[in-house]
């Protein structure tokens, strides 16, 4: 069975597709199957984690949510992108050309094939994870993506505008039944208290907080050039990813 | 939800029926029996012989939400044909109540052929039931109106109900069965013989060919249904298409009269009310739970959609829900909506 993870925020900049491709890598090293579905077809961006350039993109997730290809069509081994590691990732990614960005946005498109595309992937790749980074804000792929997840995580940073708006999508995810809905925060900030920042996060969204990640300057200047817990897995960061990645494996 | 926003509830809906295991059933479903190359299109007018044979759609609507599960050709327009009597029927009885009602038709069945010519109580010159089409053309004279065109508006209006729009007739189908409709035309003059038929009998016959001309899809066929299993409310608009109280008048009807010379062993392997028609449709109702439909046009030797009757027995297998089954006999799948206690405790929508 492959267990669905799926990675929202409320606003965007929160970090969400790094903490997607860094988790992935960690589940990879692991030894894990692992998928990556890039539903924020309005921004795309994941691909270049994981070293996808333009010119290698063929057949997208637009191509099957517009019925022109199987989903594992849209599907690309990003082996080489993880160095050496037991497991792998395939990712799926959303086209960056601006017509079909236009196009999607648009005219829209039936929001069923989105859960189609994933059981087919979850079955063909044979999976054990498959990660969903997705669009922030409210949307229907969003909500799709909320409803199908075993695991959510919501990504919180320790601001007043994301805690207003992370509210607004655990109620949506209650609505939607989902059992394992989790907070992540992330970009603390060194002299903040933790314990204080759990608890309190805790107390307004009655859900767990299931990792705290540092603001990781290594990061941030790497400037998505690749995936960062690779290259430093020492890092305060990269450790606390792999420390979820070990709660999700357990 | 009741305190949420419409459109909230909406969406939340739309993610709910994307995401429910009840869509890959019946896109199995569809899948299983798509091939079924069986039965033979109607053609005994000849708009209706046009038909496609692939055609083929699911529609399950859920009676307390309206939540809509499709696979297959489900907007496909299609005339409901017979699909319509037992819907004529109920705003007969409205428009006169029972006793009156059962003075110019009765309840029993024929165990009839769908395309039978006639036969009538020799005492009372009733024909027997409202499904057969003397029944149905005695029913379409019941219907009030000053005019021929109010009588048509009120059918559609009470159609429109059921529906959620308001349905057009087809008007190729209604000229062709009115040009070729010399059977019927048959049935109405004995009735009238027999003084069951007021004079008017091209009137009437008028609306009967149009009442059998509405053009439906699937979609529009599973919301009747849950309408009528929702004790007579749709249950998206909220708006009451008959009376509480004829309810049950339509379902013992449908469960005995519905599927011609089946009805018996439909009664017997699905053990729901249910009506069929030429075109290829199949309407069934799970009182308080959900309206199923299935098109397909080709028919078996009853006259029943062979898809359709295969689909359908297949769900009430499936899940347990023959009227006199126990729901433990269901193969652990779970509907999206429970079983009701009691059909009379099926609430309309806040």
């Amino acid at each position: 069975m492959t267990r669905t993870v799926s990675v929202h925020s409320y606003r965007g900049g929160t970090g969400k597709s790094n903490l997607v491709a860094n988790l992935a890598a960690a589940l990879a090293r692991a030894g894990q199957r692992v998928g990556v579905v890039d539903t924020d077809i309005q921004s795309p961006g994941i691909h270049v984690l994981f070293g996808l350039a333009p010119d290698q993109i063929g057949r997208t997730l637009n191509d099957f949510l517009w019925g022109n290809c199987e989903m594992i069509a849209a599907t690309y081994d990003r082996a080489s992108a993880l160095g050496q590691c037991t497991g792998s990732v395939h990712l799926v990614p959303s086209s960056i050309k601006a017509g079909d960005i236009a196009r999607i946005v648009k005219h829209g498109f039936d929001v069923a094939l989105l859960n189609d595309g994933f059981q087919q992937l979850s079955e063909a790749l044979d999976l054990d994870f498959l990660l969903v980074d997705t669009h922030p804000g409210v949307n229907e792929e969003t909500l799709l993506s909320i409803a199908v997840s075993d695991t959510l995580l919501l990504i919180v940073r320790p601001d007043r505008q994301d805690f207003q708006g992370t509210a607004v999508t655990v109620d949506l995810a209650r609505q939607l039944d989902v059992q394992d809905a989790n907070i992540v925060l992330n970009k603390v900030l060194p002299g903040m208290d933790r314990a204080v920042l759990k608890a309190r996060a805790e107390e307004a969204f009655g859900i767990p907080v299931l990792a705290i990640l540092p603001l990781c300057e290594g990061l941030l200047s790497l400037g998505s050039e690749s995936i960062f817990g690779l290259s430093s897995p020492d890092d305060p960061y990269a450790v606390a990813v792999s420390a979820m990645a070990a709660r999700l494996l357990r | 939800m009741e305190d949420r926003p419409s459109d909230i509830g909406a969406l939340v809906r739309g993610i709910r029926t994307a995401v429910s295991p009840f869509r890959n059933t019946l896109r199995e479903l569809h899948r299983r029996y798509r091939d079924l190359d069986e039965g033979r299109v109607a053609d005994y007018i000849p708009e209706l012989a046009t038909a496609n044979p692939a055609w083929f759609g699911i529609a399950v609507a859920g009676a307390g939400d309206g939540q809509m599960f499709e696979a297959g050709d489900c907007e496909q327009e299609f005339t409901i044909q017979s699909i319509s009597k037992p819907f004529v029927f109920g705003l007969a009885l409205e428009d006169h109540g029972r006793e009156a009602v059962a003075a110019r038709v009765g309840v029993e069945p024929t165990g009839d052929a769908f395309n039978s010519i006639i036969k009538l109580d020799e005492g009372s010159h009733r024909p027997h039931n409202p499904m057969v089409n003397a029944g149905a053309i005695a029913t379409a004279a019941l219907i009030k109106g000053d005019t021929h065109v109010e009588r048509l508006n009120r059918l559609l209006d009470m159609f429109g109900r059921y529906i959620g729009r308001r349905p057009k007739v087809d008007v190729a189908v209604y000229a062709s069965e009115r040009q070729t409709g010399h059977r019927n035309r048959s049935i109405a003059h004995l009735l009238l013989n027999f003084g069951m038929l007021p004079p008017n009998v091209e009137e009437v016959l008028d609306l009967y060919f149009q009442q059998c001309s509405i053009l439906v899809t699937a979609r529009d066929l599973a919301m009747m249904a849950a309408t009528l299993a929702n004790g007579g409310v749709n249950p998206v608009t909220g708006v009451r298409a008959l009376q509480a109280q004829y309810v049950q008048d339509l379902l013992s009807i449908m469960y005995t009269c519905g599927m011609y010379d089946y009805a018996g062993q439909w009664a017997y392997d699905v053990g729901l009310p249910a009506k069929s028609g030429v075109s290829g449709g199949v309407m069934t109702v799970v009182p308080g739970r959900m309206g199923m439909a299935v098109f397909s046009p080709p028919l078996d030797s009853h006259g029943n959609s062979v898809r359709g009757v295969a689909v359908c027995r297949d769900l009430s297998r499936h899940f347990g829900l023959h009227c006199f089954g126990s729901a433990s006999l269901a193969g652990g799948m779970q509907l999206p909506w429970p079983a009701p206690g009691r059909v009379a405790e099926a609430a309309p929508p806040a």
